[in-house]
């Protein structure tokens, strides 16, 4: 497909001191036990005119804010208050970087700046290496999560809606954890032929594919699903997008189950996809608690140009 | 064209998870010796693990499986007694009702509500399915219909179409009220059970359904949270006349009998009829599991039964087998200063026999001959201490050899690994026959032993990576099991001059420590979830208590760690003993074994199928 029909609005900075805000623009951030979510310290001390927002704590219910002085909590499930809260940056340009957020956080903020038809960009760091696990077993080589939370819906995202049938397809976007895509064929029990798993290729890094595949292997094996792999680019929301676009353009009927287990940047292409869909899709997430120190150092920083992309992007 | 029996056969053990089964979940059902008890209309609560059947008989009692058990006679539907819905419980629609925006009341009362959306949604699409198939219409008035429809808070409808479109139509509204729930948006809430009542009540009033019942038919119920079962527990102790609930839930997954009524519970038998699957098939479990594979094996073509494919070696064949002899070597040499009559009478005792006594000398330091005396001047003395040891003699023959280190073989051998749970049973039986199709062999000869216990090793191996995703411990599951079958793999390979069979273990610590609530609830996920079995110890015990049981890894797991499946004899461990074979598996596996007498360079080396596994075994040594 030409470029010129599926854009990739990207911006790639190969280190993130080189990569600074405007200056009128808000820029809206978060901290999880990460080096690469630190980033946003090398250019806010310089740059006092983008107005820096930090999330002070995360949860599935709510988040705290630091606006100016003042701490605010916004809850995650008021379309009211997240509309509010988006209105007030009206006119300006706005950075989300999820690179220190949590799913259940950006996800919410995003469908409500979409609809808020907020002048939306998605920043995010990828790290320089993840920390291997001190007691590897077959799916979990890395240490990447301590353990899992559970399978809920992500704030906002809920399907209620008790449609399952034989039409439906389950599409894990799959990471290096291969005890996350087992919790979710657990719950999901999708038919063995109805599995269309994700790999992030090219990977972060050129060995990345082969950790994924490695990972995942038992329950590729047993659900033969390994003959059904798709890939996209590892950290391009958009290239998931189009990839899933495809999918739902050759199979047009049931449900879209898709878990968003892998890489973010695979994460934000698929709650893109769901909200820009006409079609059922639900989005099947597990909550996985983050091992402290699951990754070191910084590498490239993307910046995604979220509204020009939806602008252009048809489902 | 005829499909060949060897593809057949694969097919059709292949199929051995319900979701996977579809068209052919009916056409292969073999219905278990309590399935008539719940046909009646009592509510019914059937606990069991995972690949017990539980998910297969409660779709077996759904319209749908009824109408596949009829052979698609559509002329028979207005005939059944009841009908049954089938709902299963998808923890991602469930878990939308959680979060401190409202009280866990008020979230109880929006949760009664989608509940009765969903189970009359449900009801409203089984009666069009009856209207189409059975091409009679379902009379219900206007009135009735604007009754039920008033009961969910509908707009008018004078349809059953209408109310369908009704109900789908609140559900997406409903929806949408739950994600901007601190929104606080006016919802108009129906009454906990009440459309339920009228829509059923309602139909039993027409001439299509007169003097019939309903059946919800709800499937893990485990994975409701508490305050959902106790909305849906209110539901089962009302319920009667027109409609009855059955429950399908893993052993401990029914965490709480209350219902929103205070000082009110579900009893068992006043209020529903408790089958345990384990405990119903506890003696009859190899009887069901020939029927289910025998009615394979007919489907396929094949004329013989299945326990003709498992044939059995007895334990002085498995000693021959795993090359007893050349580990004994010439048995002049081994019993250097016996008499004549000494060596005749050793010569005439099965081989296992003189291994054992070899094997005793050597953990005496002492020389054969000395046993062997011994063992002739009280042959009952010693045919006793045999006794006890000589299935555990089989597990050090090969001891730290590569390849098999132990057999098992034999269809009640299968049916005890499988420790009663069908799906393990097909599995056992589908890698079996897999195996033995690519040596190039067929249906017409019996399952070799090497063939069996491969597979029995594939299966263990199989179900331990599963383990990984049943559940949010999952990930700490396989670690324990990992830890625990390393001890007793180890103690396995050495048991003389120790317990033998040591493949159990009981917690010692009592009281309320942090460790003791962290164990408490990881074991409460292993039995949920079939890592580990558990039977009551000699005290006494609540259900819910992890304290004063015996544990037991799955015997499935026993071919893969390479130990008994036979329940035999426990050892004692501490709650923080548990929590570090999860944590710190190497340092405590060899602090274990040592509290038992074991050095570590005694250790057996890990057989073939758990080098994989090196790196977890062997971390920060």
């Amino acid at each position: 497909m030409p470029v010129r029909d599926e854009p990739l609005p990207v911006q790639v900075f190969e280190q993130t001191t080189a990569f600074t805000p405007p200056t009128a623009a808000v820029y809206i951030y978060g901290h999880l036990p990460e080096d690469r979510s630190e980033h946003v310290e090398s250019w806010r001390n310089a740059n006092s005119g983008t107005r820096a927002i930090e999330i002070t704590s995360q949860s599935s219910a709510e988040i705290e804010l630091k606006i100016g002085d003042a701490s605010v909590k916004l809850p995650l499930r008021s379309a009211r208050q997240l509309s509010s809260f988006w209105s007030s940056f009206a006119g300006s340009d706005v950075y989300m970087d999820i690179t220190g957020l949590e799913h259940q956080v950006w996800a919410p903020l995003l469908q409500t700046a979409i609809a808020n038809r907020v002048s939306l960009y998605v920043v995010y760091v990828e790290p320089a290496k993840y920390s291997y696990s001190p007691t590897p077993t077959d799916g979990q080589i890395f240490d990447l999560s301590a353990r899992i939370s559970g399978i809920a819906p992500l704030p906002g995202f809920a399907n209620l809606a008790d449609q399952a049938s034989t039409d439906d397809w389950f599409i894990p976007l799959l990471g290096f954890e291969g005890t996350r895509l087992r919790h979710v064929i657990e719950h999901v029990q999708p038919a063995a032929d109805r599995i269309i798993p994700v790999i992030g290729i090219p990977g972060f890094r050129p060995e990345y594919p082969f950790h994924a595949y490695l990972g995942n292997k038992g329950a590729l094996e047993e659900t033969e699903s390994w003959a059904s792999v798709r890939y996209a680019q590892a950290n391009c929301p958009f290239s998931l997008y189009y990839l899933l676009k495809s999918i739902s353009r050759d199979r047009p009927n049931g449900t879209l189950m898709i878990a968003p287990i892998g890489t973010k940047p695979h994460g934000l292409g698929a709650i893109l996809f769901k909200i820009a869909s006409q079609r059922a899709v639900e989005i099947i997430y597990d909550h996985p608690v983050r091992s402290k120190k699951r990754t070191e150092g910084t590498d490239r920083l993307f910046v995604y140009s979220i509204s020009a992309f939806l602008g252009s992007a048809r489902p | 064209m005829t499909t060949e029996p060897k593809t057949e056969l694969n097919r059709l053990f292949g199929l051995y998870k319900a979701e996977w089964l579809n068209g052919q979940l009916f056409e292969l059902f073999t219905e278990p010796k309590y399935f008539p008890d719940l046909r009646s209309h009592k509510p019914c609560a059937l606990i069991g693990g995972r690949g017990t059947g539980k998910t297969t008989v409660l779709r077996g009692l759904s319209y749908e499986g009824q109408l596949a058990f009829n052979k698609k006679d559509y002329s028979s539907i207005p005939t059944w007694a009841s009908y049954g819905i089938y709902y299963r419980v998808n923890t991602n629609r469930v878990t939308a009702f959680q979060g401190p925006e409202l009280t866990v009341d008020r979230w109880g009362r929006y949760f009664a509500h989608y509940i009765n959306l969903l189970l009359c949604g449900k009801l409203a699409s089984f009666l069009e399915w009856y209207s189409l198939h059975t091409k009679r219409p379902v009379e219900l008035s206007a009135a009735s219909i604007g009754r039920v429809a008033s009961s969910l808070h509908l707009p008018a409808v004078t349809t059953l179409s209408g109310l369908a479109e009704g109900i789908k139509a609140s559900i997406i509204s409903f929806e949408a009220s739950i994600n901007s729930i601190a929104d606080d948006n006016p919802v108009t809430l129906s009454l906990q059970g009440q459309p339920l009542d009228v829509f059923t009540g309602e139909l039993i009033n027409t001439t299509e359904f007169k003097g019939k019942t309903f059946s919800f038919l709800i499937d893990e119920y485990e994975n409701f949270l508490d305050f959902q079962q106790r909305v849906v527990n209110t539901i089962v102790k009302h319920c009667g006349g027109a409609y009855t609930i059955k429950i399908g839930v893993k052993d401990l997954g029914w965490r709480t009998r209350d219902t929103l009524n205070d000082n009110e519970r579900l009893h068992h038998p006043a209020d529903y009829q408790r089958i345990h699957i384990g405990e119903e098939l506890e003696e009859t479990f190899s009887e069901f599991a020939k029927r289910v594979c025998d009615s394979r094996l007919l489907k396929a073509g094949v004329a013989l039964g299945i326990e003709d494919f498992f044939p059995r070696l007895t334990e002085e064949e498995e000693a021959e087998k795993l090359r007893v002899r050349e580990v004994l070597g010439d048995l002049g040499s081994l019993l250097e200063g016996a008499e004549a009559s000494e060596l005749e009478f050793a010569r005439s005792l099965p081989v296992l026999e003189v291994f054992s006594m070899a094997a005793f000398a050597n953990a005496q330091r002492i020389k054969p001959v000395d046993v062997l005396r011994s063992a002739m001047s009280d042959r009952r003395k010693w045919l006793e201490r045999y006794s006890n040891y000589r299935h555990a003699f089989l597990f050090t023959i090969r001891r730290g050899k590569v390849g098999i280190r132990k057999y098992y073989t034999g269809w009640d051998v299968m049916c005890k690994l499988s420790g009663g749970n069908i799906r393990y049973l097909l599995e056992l039986v589908h890698q079996s026959f897999s195996d033995h199709f690519e040596l190039g062999l067929d249906h017409r000869s019996s399952i070799v032993p090497d063939v069996q216990t491969a597979a029995a090793e594939k299966v263990g191996k199989k179900n331990l990576t599963e383990l990984e995703g049943v559940s949010v411990e999952g990930a700490r599951l396989t670690k324990l099991l990992l830890s625990l079958g390393r001890v007793f793999q180890v103690m396995a390979a050495d048991p003389v001059g120790h317990t033998p069979e040591v493949n159990q273990f009981a917690l010692t610590s009592s009281g309320n420590s942090p460790a003791d609530a962290a164990v408490d609830s990881l074991l409460r996920a292993a039995v949920m979830h079939l890592a580990v079995v558990r039977q009551a110890g000699s005290k006494l015990a609540d259900d819910s208590d992890t304290r004063e049981y015996d544990y037991m890894l799955h015997p499935i797991f026993a071919p893969f760690f390479v130990y008994s499946y036979r329940r035999k004899r426990k050892m004692k461990l501490t709650a923080q003993q548990v929590l570090d074979l999860v944590q710190h598996p190497a340092e405590t596996i060899k602090a274990v074994l040592e509290s038992t007498g074991r050095r570590q360079p005694d250790f057996s080396p890990l057989p073939d199928q758990l080098q994989l596994f090196q790196g977890f075994f062997h971390a920060g040594s």
